[in-house]
Order: structure tokens, then sequence, then C-alpha cells
């Protein structure tokens, strides 16, 4: 009889410890929010609890031990943990209900979109500067006197000016940022700036500076193939 | 173990305890605290130090500490700042606020100068004063500035480069003193004021946007200014809140959810023994 509540157990422990450590590590996965596995075992205890009930026998076999733990008759040793149960479920009731209510003392959460889309005018142009030794040279020259200061000198988002800003100047040796981009894309982003991104990308926030101001397209246009050539990055492209 | 669980009285308790454990899991991951990206301004009684930035009632305010950059953004560039990172405390006394700022700076200058930055309304303005953005409506910038050499604030209004000018209305004070190698700069002005298409509001509880910007007046051997106008010590936009006044409420809603829990246990259980009797 134990065995009907025993396995009940088993399965609820086994499915959090899949929601919790195995699920995650599925490529292409990420952490459950605590919130879904939650809802995900009260499915599951549901699902046993219904199952459990189906016939009288199972029903007894199910409820009867937690009948008998509740009104503490013949429990023996057990009394104190019935004790422990009694006194903490209002607690945790309590405090989740303080949780839930409690007004947020943390700052507004911010989902910034890194790459957000950009202007049509500006997809799917092809860098015009040839790819040749000395344009990415030259491409190089220019990074290091307009971009390192931010973007570092090893192209890490680590140049000396870069820490007093929120957001964080990107990284290009990290794949996930120049690496995953087209080169048009990079030239809009140098060319407009922070200012230039849509709201969804909080143009208020960024200190890239808008650089068709100071810098005509050709020398964008290289300091894109310097960029890439020195973080050791490709730029994405439809093949 | 699990044989011990599995006993037949222990069940009981374990679905308990399974739901219990449930419960800690979805309110865990509110009480995880972020990144100090905020300026908390307590709410205090009694007079501000708003004219001593010496004053022990600051060791009360939480200290908020903020890396500096030197102004890349926009030409007239520098290079190189002095100031590194900027130390911050607020208090707020249901009128007034003040903030307290401190900063290394190796020598005094008549021109040493530091100012806060704020959002003006409902918009979003660039941190760059207000400058206008290409795909997005943006709104002024109220600055509060202290230099020196007058030793007191100007409060200003700006809505893109070259804009920048003094009110009509200045509310804002603000007072320095040097001493170690440091500055401290006290700024404080009325949460609220008359004018809100100009100043930033003030409102316990919300958080505003808030961004700090530091001059050195050290002269180089020509005498020139070398950090002046855009050539500074710049931050991006964080977060500052005037903290609200304690709310209780929580703990009311809490004690009214664990006297129903153990109105539900005794008389689930009562009913359960009244069960097993007959």
């Amino acid at each position: 009889m134990g065995g009907s509540l025993g396995k009940p157990i088993i399965l609820v422990a086994i499915i959090y410890l899949l929601l919790k450590f195995v699920v995650p590590n599925i490529p292409g996965s990420a952490p459950l929010p605590s919130s879904l596995i939650f809802l995900y075992l009260m499915l599951t205890t549901s699902g046993i609890v219904i199952f459990a009930t189906l016939s009288g026998e199972s029903k007894d076999a199910f409820w009867g031990p937690i009948q008998r733990f509740m009104t503490g008759e013949n429990i023996g040793g057990l009394q104190m943990l019935r004790y422990g149960v009694l006194i903490l479920f209002p607690l945790l009731v309590g405090w989740q209900t303080y949780s839930s209510t409690a007004p947020s003392d943390q700052p507004p959460a911010e989902n910034r979109t890194i790459h957000p889309a950009p202007p049509g005018e500006y997809t799917g142009l092809s860098n015009p500067v040839a790819k040749t030794p000395d344009n990415i040279m030259q491409g190089k020259g220019f990074y290091a006197a307009f971009c390192s200061p931010c973007h570092g000198g090893q192209f890490d988002g680590k140049g000396p000016a870069a820490r007093g800003f929120n957001p964080p100047p990107a990284n290009f040796s990290d794949p996930t940022t120049i690496a995953m981009l087209q080169e048009s894309y990079l030239f809009w982003r140098i060319k407009k700036g922070g200012v230039g991104l849509p709201i969804e990308g909080m143009p208020w926030k960024s200190a890239m500076p808008r650089w068709e101001v100071e810098l005509p397209d050709e020398w964008i246009w290289k300091i894109i193939m310097g960029e890439y050539d020195g973080a050791h990055q490709s730029p994405r492209t439809w093949e | 173990m699990i044989r011990v669980m599995q006993g037949r009285s222990a069940t009981g308790g374990v679905v308990l305890a399974c739901a219990a454990s449930a419960f800690l899991l979805t309110g865990a991951t509110q009480g995880f605290a972020q990144e100090s990206v905020a300026v908390r301004a307590p709410m205090v009684k009694g007079a501000l130090p708003v004219d001593d930035p010496n004053a022990a009632a600051w060791n009360s305010a939480p200290l908020s500490q903020f890396p500096m950059s030197p102004q890349v953004h926009w030409q007239n560039r520098i290079q190189e700042a002095t100031v590194k990172d900027l130390k911050i405390r607020a208090l707020h006394d249901g009128a007034q606020v003040a903030f307290l700022l401190e900063y290394a700076d190796p020598t005094e200058d008549p021109d040493d100068s530091a100012a806060l930055e704020f959002m003006v309304g409902d918009k979003k303005a660039h941190f760059a004063h207000g400058q206008p953005m290409a795909q997005v409506e943006g709104g002024p910038v109220n600055i509060w500035f202290w230099k020196n050499k007058e030793n007191k604030a100007v409060d200003m209004s700006a809505k893109g480069f070259g804009t920048l000018k003094a009110q009509a209305h200045q509310d804002v004070k603000a007072k320095g003193a040097y001493s170690g190698g440091a500055w401290k700069v006290v700024f404080s002005r009325p949460l609220t004021t008359e004018h809100p298409d100009e100043d930033a509001q003030v409102k316990p509880g919300e958080f505003i946007n808030i961004a700090f910007a530091v001059w050195d007046g050290k002269k180089d051997a020509s005498g020139e200014l070398r950090e002046k106008g855009s050539q500074k010590a710049v931050s991006s936009w964080w977060y500052f809140r005037a903290e609200p006044p304690p709310d209780y409420s929580g703990y009311l809603y809490a004690a009214m959810a664990i006297a129903v829990a153990l109105g539900f246990q005794f008389v689930l259980i009562r009913k359960l023994k009244k069960g097993q009797s007959t």
C-alpha cells in the first residue's frame, strides 16, 4: 500500500529533476522559469490524484496514509514531522502571499533588443570596397582611431572609454555579434549610430556615435572589413 | 531514504512538503536583487543636510557607485578624463530631495564642475543633452549643474546639442566641499516643481532616469582647460528612485493568508477525524 504513494512521489521528484537540470542542458534550450516548473508539477500532481482516485480501492490506498498523517492517529514518531508540516504550510502560504503582493522595488525590466531590424534601405547592401590587404589595413587603422576607445584594441568591447556606458559597447570577438550580422547591418549601425536605433533598441541609452556626421561612407566600409578581420569573424551571408 | 518515505504515514507529509516546496520555488525568484543600477533615496524625518556634504545624516543613505567614461560620443571628444568613478547617495523628506556626489580629483580648481541629468516628462531623451533620435520622438533633459567657482547650482534645460540654457526658474541648490583629494557636492531641490515641462518631477516610488557628468577644472601647461564643454567624464542613463513611505499592507495580506490556511487545516483535520470515528 505504501508503494501506491511512493511511486507518485518518486514520479514528481523525477519530473522536477528533469525540468530543473536536464531540460536546460538540451541544446537550444534554456533554464525554465520556476513558475513554469511549478505549473508542470501541479499538472503532474493533478494527474496523479485523478489516476489514484479512479477506483474505490486505489482511492483508499492513496488517501488513507494522508488522512492518518493529517489526523495524527497511530503515526508514532512522525508526530513531530506532522506538527512541522502543519506549522510550515500556513507560513509558506503567508510568505507566498507577501511576496506576490508586495510592490516591486526593482527598476523596470529592460528588454532591450540588441540587434533590431535595420531600415529597408540598409538590407542587402554589399561592401563596395575591394577586399584587398591594403584596404583591410586601412580599415584597421580607422578602427584604431575611431572605434577602439570603446570597442577595444582587441575587438573585445573593453576599450578604455567603455566602462561608463550602459549598454556596454559590443564585443566583436563574441560569435553572437558581428558574426551573426551582414556587412550592410554594420554599415547602418556605424553610419546612424545609437540614435538611429528603433525604439526596441533603446536609442536614448546608446553611446555609439552617428559616424555619418564625421566619416565618409568609404571609410565606414573599410572599418567594417578591418573589424571582421581583426576580430577573426566573417560576415553572415545568405548562402 | 526512499524506503523511509514510502512508510505509510510519512507519505502524507511528503505530499504536503512537495506542495510547500512548490510554493518556495515560485516565491524564491522574486527575492533576488538585480545588479546595482539605481540610486535610491530613503525617506527621512527632519531636515535634509542640503548645505552640508559632510553631515552624518548621509551615512543613512545607501551608497551607489557608477563608472564614468570620457565623453567620446559626439564631437569635441576627450580620450581620457580625470574622474573614473562616482559615488552617489540620496535622501528625501517627502518635500525635498538631496543628492551627494563624491569623487576623487587630485586638485581643487575653480573650474571643477559636476552635473546631474534627468529626463523630463514621459518621452525618452538621449543621455547626450536629449539629442534627436531618428526613429523615436525624444523629450528634453533637465540638467543640474554645479561649478566650484560660484559654488552654486544652475538649473538648466536642453533638447539637442547647442540648446543648453539656464532656466528662467532656478529651483536647484548645490554646495561643494573639497577635502583630501576628493569632492563632495550636494544638490537639492523640491521633489516637484511648477514647471513639469522643464523640470524632472520626483514622485516617491517611481523610477526615473539619471545620468552624471564631471569636469576636472585643471589647466594644462599652456593654461587651457583640459576638460570643458563636451570634454568631460560622463555616464549614460541609470535609475533613481525616491523610496515611497513604508507600506505594510503586504504583511496584512500575509497574516490573512496564514489565518485562512490555518482555518483550512483545522476544518480539514476535524472533518477527517469525524470521518474516521464514524
